[in-house]
């Protein structure tokens, strides 16, 4: 067998997974109440399970589907059931091939009718064969089929009172109405003609049946619970029919509804148009932003699912023993070394540089040369000085502290400082800071805040590839998106093999089948957008453009905001179309909205903040982890969101970032008050 | 499982006249800017000669061709065909009738010849010509516009299965990346296969197509792919039959999805296959629909094939379709 076709984390959807796979790589949250705490599946209260594509939505209602239930139960059906509380009634809106319901030449209301009685055939058809399957053998259904079978045929407009009488034959009727509403949608193409007699009126077999099944001693108090998943591939009609179901819920059922977040087209319902009301009529359960919102807990889930990958078939690892090898995943990656001042991580540029001047120090040179001619900066107006202020701020061995260095000097600069004397005291805090309790200086804030920026500033100037990589940064790229860490891995493992590695079974995956595997990921991510059309490239656009923004200011002389993967923006004041795309790029999932906003600094307001997507980080060298966000004005809002605006980006941008790079000709005096914000207030974000 | 390569395949030189039994009654091709298209328009006898001109295509009315044509902005394909077929004269059942399929966008294609065969057409000819190269190569755009939406072909809506669980998706992978994936993505539940052209229509081809279906791999999931060559409706056929078997062998398969999106020759195949067995199982056609297709994406005539389908036999709406039973040996 190839190598690559034992990767464990090729199959990254729950639909590719068999019943059994569902099962087994079934993995809850370790704290709280875990998925199923969340989900209630024995309660009435219907529920609408949203979230981004890949955030465990399929796999949650599989869990929750009859298909598991027996296989979770095996041998203790169908007492278990009745411990469960509930019967998973699980499908797919694809499987319907809802959008035949419409078009060929007929009115809306017709279309309507027809597809409201399909539902009623297929859901019943779906619950009375796990009924079917259940009780088929025990005595007391066998005694009391007939009776049941009768009470199922009364929930039909026209009581038929020699239907069948046993449930295999009753399961066939139904199947044969279906067949013959699917033989007309079929050839109403061609015919352009609609005759389907309706046969039940709406939600009565769908909410009756369940009432029916209370008969037997096995299924009495069970709820049946419709499980209806990928609701996006329903019209807004449907969507509408759906809703009025919950709305016109009643009896022993209930309904855990699953769509994208983009896949809800209403929430009216055919009560008045009324929308239904979260709270009272439903529960709203956001999947991905809840493992977003408890980081710790995500870590553990994530960990744990990545062992159950990892675990070759047999039995099942039990808690503790997943705990314990989810910490050994640790030592499986190769992660970033801890060293003074990152010394292990730049020897690769110390040794690039030896014997010659970094690029940074060249960079200072050049711009300190050019100014001299012009604006002529106190204390370094002519060569000599300049190269006495360049060794000044030398320290070797740490290229990170040189940057540092250069950062606090152009912040000098900028502010008209004498630059001789800025890098005696500049120097003098660099060794201070080299003392121990140096974090505490102004230096050590510059430092702390900074040295992850200054280091991808340090390896981008040297052509030295970024480092993504460790399983703690894959788990934060995911998002609370659990396939988005399967597909990373999927693609570190390909890399590890192609690399001549064991990867997850030898030594640690190397930095570089990482920085390739994960390189990859975000291009499938970044790509995958396009399969939303025109609309998706549009987005790839401003997704380019925000990037791009963040990239500036963090490769900046003088960045004005420390780890900058984020922005907030007033979007009540934006355009239409500009807003519009904000939401959308949300509801995709390429940006991740922060719920408590972001205080404007000036007027106290709370803006609406926007992290980018963590996993498109290596795409443009930015940061994954959130720290500053970046205030964007209207007029910014617009050059990147709004497709009327987007010529004056580069003109916008470059006047944004005039104010962070030497000379510092147009510095904004927002620039300036956000850069004094970041040296003197040890945290302003979130 | 069926053979379908009993049926009649012959070449046809681009570069000298055809023989002399090749004239029709009814000649129907579909008009776009591509000059294979046209040379065999012209090329063709036939006593009457018609374009069809998809609103897809986007053509101006001053730019249609002076020849008899037909257009309209009905409200599906099947809407088109049927406005098309109402307005020819007298019955088409008894006339001899050759499609070009080359220029068509592939649900009008599948929709036509279904058609045909719905109103007793027992035998029709198609043509399909081969281009020596695609415009731009495997980053040739066959298709473009803001929205895609998949669905059903009109009339190919089979009568599907509440259970899910063993869905399969074929799907004819050409190089439209995009495509592939929204189709994948719109049956994410169903198991799938990637049907690769080969052999190619030219040697390069094939590699111009795995390039481009390669991109489409995470939409894809742990997909197998067969094969089937490019300029072969009734191999295709036959192919499509043999995986259907060996798939139901394993384990039945609960509904059958069909997405053919290679070439025009492929998708007749495709088109064979549910004609004369979608009706073994759940099966529907499915298509990812763009609002507009580019006039031309290749460059020359390499070959042309004439393929001779029949369509078997029908009694009142109750089909029962047999493949020929002749054992005639294909023509070279």
């Amino acid at each position: 067998m190839h190598p690559l076709s034992k990767n464990p984390f090729n199959l990254t959807k729950a639909n590719d997974y068999s019943d059994a796979q569902i099962n087994d790589y079934w993995v809850d949250m370790p704290y709280g109440t875990g998925f199923l705490g969340m989900l209630k599946p024995s309660s009435p209260m219907p529920t609408l399970i949203l979230g981004g594509k890949g955030s465990g939505k399929t796999h949650l209602m599989r869990y929750c589907s009859y298909e598991i239930q027996k296989l979770r139960h095996a041998g203790r059906l169908p007492l278990a059931i009745k411990s469960d509380g509930y019967i998973g009634i699980y499908t797919r809106c694809e499987g319907l091939n809802a959008n035949r319901f419409s078009g060929k030449g007929q009115s809306i209301d017709a279309w309507r009718c027809v597809f409201e009685y399909y539902m009623e055939l297929f859901l019943s058809d779906l619950l009375l064969a796990h009924v079917k399957d259940l009780l088929g053998s025990s005595p007391e259904f066998k005694r009391r089929e007939s009776a049941f079978c009768r009470s199922v045929l009364k929930l039909f407009d026209e009581d038929d009172s020699e239907g069948p009488t046993k449930l295999d034959s009753l399961i066939n009727s139904l199947r044969s109405l279906r067949r013959d509403i699917d033989e007309k949608v079929n050839n109403c193409a061609i015919t352009r003609r609609l005759q389907v007699k309706v046969r039940a009126t709406r939600s009565r077999l769908i909410f009756g049946i369940p009432k029916a099944i209370q008969m037997f001693s096995d299924l009495h108090g069970v709820q049946v619970l419709y499980l209806i998943d990928e609701l996006e591939n329903f019209s807004e009609d449907q969507q509408k029919y759906l809703f009025t179901l919950v709305r016109e819920r009643s009896g022993p059922s209930s309904m855990k509804i699953g769509a994208r977040l983009y896949g809800i087209k209403t929430y009216s319902t055919f009560s008045g148009d009324e929308e239904i009301k979260e709270g009272s009529e439903y529960e709203k359960l956001l999947l991905d932003e809840h493992l977003r919102s408890n980081p710790r807990g995500y870590n553990a889930f994530a960990r744990r699912l990545i062992v159950s990958k990892l675990a070759e078939s047999g039995p099942r690892d039990d808690d503790k023993a997943l705990a314990i090898k989810a910490d050994d995943i640790d030592q499986m990656l190769e992660g970033r070394k801890d060293s003074r001042f990152y010394e292990a991580e730049t020897q690769q540029f110390v040794m690039k540089y030896e014997g010659r001047e970094p690029p940074h120090f060249q960079k200072l040179r050049s711009k300190l040369s050019s100014a001299a001619k012009a604006s002529r900066p106190p204390g370094a107006q002519n060569a000599g000085e300049i190269s006495k202020i360049i060794d000044m701020l030398r320290v070797p061995g740490f290229p990170l502290l040189e940057k540092v260095n250069l950062m606090l000097l152009y912040k000098a600069w900028s502010e008209g400082a004498n630059l001789a004397k800025s890098a005696h005291s500049i120097a003098g805090m660099c060794a201070e800071f080299q003392q121990p309790r140096g974090l505490q200086s102004i230096y050590g804030v510059t430092y702390g805040h900074f040295a992850q920026d200054l280091l991808a500033q340090l390896f981008r100037e040297s052509d030295l590839p970024q480092r993504y990589c460790g399983i703690d940064s894959f788990i934060h790229m995911s998002m609370g998106l659990p396939r988005l860490l399967l597909i990373i891995l999927k693609h570190v493992y390909n890399w590890a093999i192609f690399n001549n590695e064991q990867p997850f079974s030898g030594p640690a995956i190397s930095a570089e089948s990482q920085r390739k595997g994960v390189w990859e990921a975000a291009l499938w991510f970044f790509d995958d957008a396009k399969s939303k059309g025109e609309e998706g490239a549009f987005l790839q656009d401003c997704l380019k453009r925000l990037a791009e923004l963040f990239r500036e200011v963090r490769f900046a002389d003088k960045p004005v905001e420390c780890s900058l993967c984020s922005f907030s923006a007033n979007t009540s004041k934006i355009s239409a179309k500009a807003k519009e795309n904000v939401e959308l790029a949300e509801k995709y999932s390429l940006l991740i909205r922060v719920q408590r906003g972001q205080r404007d600094r000036n007027s106290m307001r709370v803006d609406a903040k926007y992290q980018i997507n963590s996993l498109l980080a290596p795409l443009w060298d930015l940061p994954i982890y959130r720290r500053g966000a970046l205030p964007i004005d209207t007029e910014l809002m617009g050059a990147i969101f709004d497709p009327d605006m987007v010529q004056t980006f580069d003109k916008l941008v470059a006047s944004r970032i005039a104010g962070m790079n030497a000379p510092f000709h147009q510095k904004a005096s927002k620039e300036k008050s956000a850069q004094q914000d970041l040296f003197y207030v040890v945290d302003t974000h979130d | 499982m069926i053979d379908y390569t009993i049926f009649y395949k012959t070449p046809l030189d681009p570069k000298s006249d055809w023989p002399k039994d090749h004239e029709w009654d009814l000649f129907i091709s579909a008009f776009n800017s591509s000059k294979r298209v046209h040379d065999v328009f012209n090329q063709a006898r036939s006593k009457e000669k018609h374009w069809l001109i998809f609103p897809e295509y986007k053509y101006k009315t001053c730019e249609y061709p002076p020849q008899r044509h037909f257009a309209t902005n009905a409200d599906s394909e099947a809407d088109f065909i049927l406005q098309f077929l109402s307005q020819i004269n007298g019955q088409i059942n008894n006339r001899r009738i050759c499609i070009d399929l080359t220029g068509f966008i592939r649900p009008y294609q599948m929709v036509l010849t279904k058609i045909l065969a719905e109103k007793g057409v027992k035998q029709f000819d198609a043509l399909y010509s081969e281009p020596t190269v695609y415009a731009q190569r495997e980053k040739t755009h066959f298709s473009s516009g803001s929205k895609c939406a998949v669905r059903q072909v009109a009339g190919f809506e089979g009568s599907h299965s509440t259970d899910t669980s063993n869905d399969l998706l074929i799907i004819g992978a050409g190089y439209d990346i995009e495509l592939i994936s929204q189709v994948a993505h719109h049956k994410e539940g169903a198991k799938k296969v990637q049907l690769l052209g080969l052999p190619s229509l030219r040697a390069d081809m094939y590699q111009e197509n795995v390039l481009q279906a390669d991109g489409a791999q995470e939409s894809l999931g742990p997909a197998n792919t067969f094969f089937s060559p490019a300029n072969d409706p009734f191999v295709t056929a036959s192919v499509l039959s043999k995986i259907a078997a060996e798939y139901e062998k394993r384990v039945p398969i609960t509904n059958l999805y069909l997405s053919p999106l290679a070439s025009k020759a492929q998708v007749l195949g495709f088109w064979l296959f549910y004609h004369f067995e979608g009706n073994e199982r759940p099966t529907s056609i499915l298509f990812p629909f763009k609002p507009e297709y580019s006039r031309e994406t290749s460059k020359g005539i390499a070959r042309i094939w004439k393929y001779t389908i029949e369509t078997g036999s029908r009694s009142s709406n109750n089909y029962s379709r047999s493949v020929p039973s002749r054992g005639v040996a294909r023509k070279p």
